[in-house]
C-alpha cells in the first residue's frame, strides 16, 4: 500500500491540531472532516479495519482535499499530510475502488488531446489551457523573445493527484517526449502544476525531464517595464509550498516597480483556489466557489485592488466567481511595457 | 445514540434540523460523525489507536447566526436530545465530546469578524472564529488580543471563553476572563441574551462569568467582545539557569511581588530543564532549574523594567544569565513543544496535571504532586514547569508520562491505570490549597473531582444549572453536572 510510505504522517498528524487554521477545505465547509488532523485519523483507522478504506465518505473525504501543503509548509517538522492523501487516492485507484466520477475525469484526461509544436529556437514555452484561458500565454508571447510553443495537451498531472499514477506515467512520458522533439535547451511553464510536474513528479515517477525547467517569472528576470505600483499578491501553492518558497515572482515584480502589498491577513494560508489539488473543479466546483469567495472576501478593496498571480489556475477560477481584479505576473507586465 | 438510524424518529428530528439550518450545514456522513468523537482528551485517543469504536453524535450542525443555534437549542429541547458545542475540538479534557450521542453544535461557521472599535480598543466577532484568524484580523487593524496560547492556531475564541483559557502572555494581559467585555449567549432553552456591555460595574452579579468557564453546560456563547491592546514597541526577554528549582521559583516569585509586570514568566523544574528545554531549544543545559520571562511596551520602560528584574535575578538569587538570546529563544520556539513529535503522543500515556496556587502553597502542590506520582507509579515520568504567573501566585504545569513499554495493551486498563494517576494526584494538589485547573477546563476528565474541589458550594452551582437547562440537555457529563 501507498499509504505505507508515509508512517509518520499517519503517526503524528492524526492527533495534531496545530494546522486546523489552514485547512482551506476546512476553513470552507467547517467540517472537521476536512482537515489533517481527522483524514489522517481515517486513514489510520482504516489500517486497523482495511474493510473502511473504500467507504464512500472517506474517499469523498480524501478527493476533496485543497492540497495547498500550507500544513506541510508551516509544521515545525513538515510531516507530509498532504503525501498520505495522494497515496490513499493512489491506493482507491489501485484496489479498483475510484469513484465513476473520479474514473470519468481520469479518462478524459487520459484520452486528452496531443500537443503540438510551433515556432523556433532554443526555449520552449508549455501553453496549458489555463495558460491560454487566463492570458498568460499571450502576455508571455509578447515579454519573450523567440521561442517554441507547445500547446493543446496534458502533462499527467491531474491524472497524478488523482491517483492514476500508471496513466499519469504514459501520459507524462508522451509530454516530455514532445518536450524533447523540440531539442529546446530551456522549457518554459507559466502554470505552477506544470513546473511542480516537470521538476518532482517526473523524476518520481522515473521520468527524465530534457533541459532546464523554468518557471516564466524566472526566465522573464530581466525583463524591464514602467513601474507597476501598488500590487496585491497571491502566492502559487505549487511554487510556494512545493517548491521551497520560489522567488522568481515577487522578485520580477519588485524588480519591476512593484509595491507589492500582502493580500489577506497573513502569509501562511492558501489563496490559490486548491491550486493544488489541479482538478478539483472538476470534482466538487461548489467547492472552488467557496474557495474563491474566501479570497475575495479578504481583498482589502475588492473593486479597485490589482491582484497578482503566478498560477494561472488561479486567475481563471477566481475571474468565474469573483469580481476581483486579478491578472498573471505576465499579463502586469506586458501591459507596462 | 437518540434514535436508531432506521427509524422515523431520527429522520423527523433530522428534517427539523434540516429546516433550521439548510441540508448543506447538518452533517450526518460517518467522516464527519467520526471527526466529532475524538478530540485532544487522552482516552479518546488512545480508544481509537486501539481500533476501538468512539461515541459519535448523531447529528452536526454548522449553524451561521445566533438565532440558528437558537433553533436548534429549541428542536433539541423539544426531543430532549444532548447539545455539546464544539469549537476547535482540542481540548485537552474531553469537554467537547458527544459521550451521550444528540447533536453536536459545531461553531466555526459562526466566524463573523466585526472589526475593532479603535476608540475603546475593544474587538467584536462571533466565536467560532478560530483564534489565530481573529488575531491576523486584529493585527492587520494594529493591534493584538495578547491572547496568545498554543492552540490559538486551532481553538476558537468560543472554546476559550468556555474553559478560561490562558495564552502565553497571561502574566500582563491576563486570562481570558480578564479579557472579555460581554457576551451574547444563547441559553439551553432557546433564548438569546447579551450580558451587560462593560465588564466593571456595580449592577449586581457578574453574568458574564457565570457563562465564562461554563464548558457549554450552561449554554452557547455566541458572540464576544474582548480588549484589544497596540502591539508593543519593544519586547524582550531574558533567561537565567539557577542552582535548583526552589531557588528559581523564589526569584521569579519575588519579579511578581516587585510588581514589575512582566508579560511572562516561565519556570522549568530541573527534569524539564534536562529534558525538554535543551531538547527544543538545543540549548546545552545539563543542570538547574530554567527560568526566563520578558516585558513589553515603551522600549525604554522595557529596558527600566529589565534592569530591575536582572537585578533580583542576579544580585538576591545569584541566578546565571543566558542573557537576551538565552530568552529569545523560548519565545521563538514557544509553540514547538506542541509540534509532533515533541509533543507527547499515543501510545504513551501522558496528561498535564494543570492546578494553580498561591506562592504559599504552590511549592507544596508541586512536591506533593510529584510524591504520589513517583510512589504510586514508578514507571512514570513526572516532570513540571510553572507557567502562568499572577500577582498572588502561578500555575504549576506538571506532567506524567509512562512510555508505551508501561501501558497496558487492554484500552480498558490503561484507561484505569491513567483515571489512577488523576484520581491520586488530583487529591493531592486539592488538599495542599492547588485548584484544578488552571486553563485546560474541567470536562469529562476531571468532572468526578467538582464535588471535592467545591465541597458545600457544588449544589449551587447544580441549582444553578437546573434552573438554566431544565432538561439537562447542554453538554451532559461535563463539569461534573
Amino acid at each position: 500500500m501507498n499509504i505505507e510510505k508515509f508512517s509518520d504522517a499517519i503517526k503524528y498528524c492524526r492527533f495534531c491540531f496545530m494546522c486546523r487554521h489552514l485547512s482551506g477545505i476546512g476553513n470552507v465547509t467547517f467540517t472537521e472532516a476536512d482537515t489533517p488532523r481527522v483524514r489522517a485519523s481515517m486513514v489510520y483507522g482504516a489500517t486497523l479495519r482495511p474493510e473502511t478504506l473504500t467507504n464512500e465518505d472517506l474517499i469523498r473525504t480524501m478527493y476533496r482535499s485543497d492540497l495547498s501543503g500550507a500544513c506541510r509548509r508551516n509544521c515545525v517538522h513538515h510531516f507530509d499530510e498532504v503525501g498520505l492523501t495522494l497515496a490513499y487516492r493512489a491506493d482507491i485507484v489501485n484496489l479498483g475502488a475510484a469513484p465513476e466520477a473520479i474514473k470519468a475525469i481520469a479518462a478524459e484526461l487520459e484520452n486528452w488531446k496531443d500537443w503540438t509544436v510551433s515556432g523556433s529556437g532554443k526555449v520552449v514555452y508549455v501553453a496549458d489551457q489555463y495558460s491560454i484561458d487566463s492570458g498568460a500565454a499571450a502576455a508571455f508571447g509578447k515579454l519573450a523573445g523567440e521561442f517554441q510553443t507547445i500547446q493543446g495537451g496534458s502533462c499527467g498531472k491531474g491524472l497524478y493527484v488523482l491517483g492514476f499514477h500508471e496513466s499519469a506515467k504514459k501520459v507524462a512520458e508522451k509530454f516530455v517526449n514532445v518536450l524533447s522533439s523540440t531539442e529546446a535547451e530551456t522549457i518554459v511553464v507559466s502554470n505552477p502544476a506544470i513546473y511542480d510536474m516537470l521538476v518532482n513528479t517526473c523524476p518520481e515517477l522515473g521520468i527524465t525531464v530534457p533541459g532546464k525547467v523554468m518557471h516564466s517569472t524566472e526566465f522573464l528576470a530581466e525583463v524591464k517595464c514602467k513601474p507597476l505600483g501598488d500590487i496585491y499578491y497571491l502566492e502559487s501553492d505549487f511554487l510556494r509550498n512545493y517548491n521551497d518558497d520560489y522567488a522568481a515572482p515577487k522578485a520580477l515584480l519588485k524588480a519591476n516597480g512593484a509595491n507589492l502589498h500582502a493580500f489577506g491577513t497573513n502569509d501562511e494560508e492558501s489563496y490559490s483556489c486548491a491550486e493544488g489539488a489541479v482538478v478539483l473543479d472538476k470534482i466538487e466546483p461548489a467547492l472552488v466557489e467557496k474557495l474563491a469567495n474566501y479570497i475575495a472576501a479578504r481583498a482589502d478593496h475588492p473593486e479597485s485592488d490589482i491582484i497578482a498571480v503566478a498560477s494561472p489556475y488561479t486567475k481563471v477560477q477566481l475571474k468565474k466567481y469573483t469580481t476581483l481584479n486579478v491578472k498573471t505576473v505576465e499579463e502586469l507586465l506586458a501591459e507596462q511595457l | 445514540m437518540i434514535a436508531e438510524r432506521s427509524s422515523y424518529m431520527y429522520e423527523m428530528i433530522h428534517t427539523e434540523l434540516i429546516d433550521a439550518l439548510g441540508a448543506e450545514f447538518v452533517n450526518v456522513r460517518d467522516v464527519d460523525r467520526f471527526g466529532h468523537s475524538v478530540d485532544y482528551y487522552w482516552i479518546p485517543e488512545m480508544w481509537h489507536d486501539k481500533g476501538m469504536e468512539t461515541p459519535k453524535p448523531d447529528f452536526v450542525c454548522h449553524p451561521s447566526t445566533t438565532e440558528e443555534v437558537a433553533k436548534v437549542m429549541k428542536i433539541a429541547n423539544q426531543y430532549k436530545i444532548p447539545v455539546v458545542p464544539w469549537g476547535g475540538g482540542s481540548g485537552s479534557q474531553g469537554g467537547a465530546l458527544p459521550v451521550y450521542g444528540g447533536i453536536i453544535m459545531d461553531m466555526k461557521r459562526m466566524n463573523k469578524y466585526y472589526g475593532v472599535d479603535k476608540e475603546s480598543m475593544t474587538v467584536s466577532c462571533q466565536t467560532g472564529i478560530i483564534a489565530q484568524h481573529l488575531e491576523w484580523n486584529c493585527n492587520k487593524e494594529g493591534f493584538s488580543t495578547m491572547h496568545l496560547p498554543a492552540s490559538i492556531s486551532c481553538a476558537t475564541i468560543g472554546g476559550f471563553l468556555a474553559h478560561r483559557g490562558t495564552g502565553v502572555l497571561s502574566t500582563k494581559y491576563g486570562k481570558i476572563e480578564d479579557m472579555v467585555m460581554s457576551l451574547e449567549v444563547v441559553t439551553p432553552t432557546g433564548e438569546i441574551i447579551r450580558t451587560l456591555p462593560v465588564p466593571r460595574h456595580a449592577s449586581g452579579p457578574d453574568l458574564t462569568m457565570l457563562f465564562v468557564g461554563s464548558e457549554g453546560t450552561l449554554g452557547i456563547i455566541t458572540e464576544v467582545t474582548l480588549k484589544v491592546h497596540p502591539q508593543p514597541e519593544k519586547r524582550e526577554f531574558r533567561a537565567y539557569i539557577f542552582k535548583d528549582f526552589h531557588t528559581a521559583m523564589s526569584a521569579g516569585a519575588e519579579l511578581m511581588r516587585s510588581r514589575l509586570q512582566p508579560c511572562a514568566i516561565r519556570l522549568y523544574d530541573e527534569t524539564e530543564t534536562k529534558t525538554h528545554v535543551r531538547k527544543v531549544f538545543g540549548m546545552d543545559l545539563d543542570q538547574g532549574a530554567y527560568l526566563v520571562f520578558g516585558f513589553d511596551g515603551y522600549s525604554d520602560i522595557v529596558d527600566c523594567q529589565m534592569r530591575y528584574a536582572r537585578e533580583i535575578m542576579e544580585k538576591k538569587y545569584n541566578g546565571q544569565d543566558l542573557g537576551s538570546k538565552g530568552g529569545d529563544l523560548w519565545w521563538e520556539n514557544k509553540y514547538k513543544f506542541f509540534y509532533p513529535p515533541y509533543v507527547f503522543h499515543v501510545p504513551q500515556a501522558y496528561g498535564t496535571l494543570d492546578t494553580v496556587a498561591t506562592f504559599a502553597n504552590i511549592e507544596n502542590v508541586y512536591h506533593a504532586m510529584k510524591k504520589v506520582v513517583n510512589e504510586n507509579f514508578p514507571q512514570a515520568r513526572f516532570i513540571g514547569h510553572f507557567s502562568h504567573w499572577y500577582e498572588w501566585g502561578c500555575m504549576l504545569y506538571a506532567r506524567f508520562i509512562f512510555e508505551k513499554e508501561d501501558v497496558p495493551e487492554d484500552p480498558r486498563e490503561a484507561a484505569a491505570l491513567y483515571n489512577r494517576v488523576w484520581d491520586l494526584a488530583i487529591k493531592a494538589a486539592i488538599d495542599n490549597g492547588g485548584v484544578i485547573n488552571e486553563h485546560h477546563g474541567v470536562g469529562l476528565k476531571l468532572g468526578r473531582f467538582m464535588k471535592y474541589l467545591y465541597g458545600p458550594a457544588m449544589p449551587v452551582l447544580e441549582k444553578i444549572k437546573k434552573e438554566l437547562d431544565p432538561n439537562h440537555i447542554m453538554n451532559p457529563g461535563k463539569m461534573g453536572l
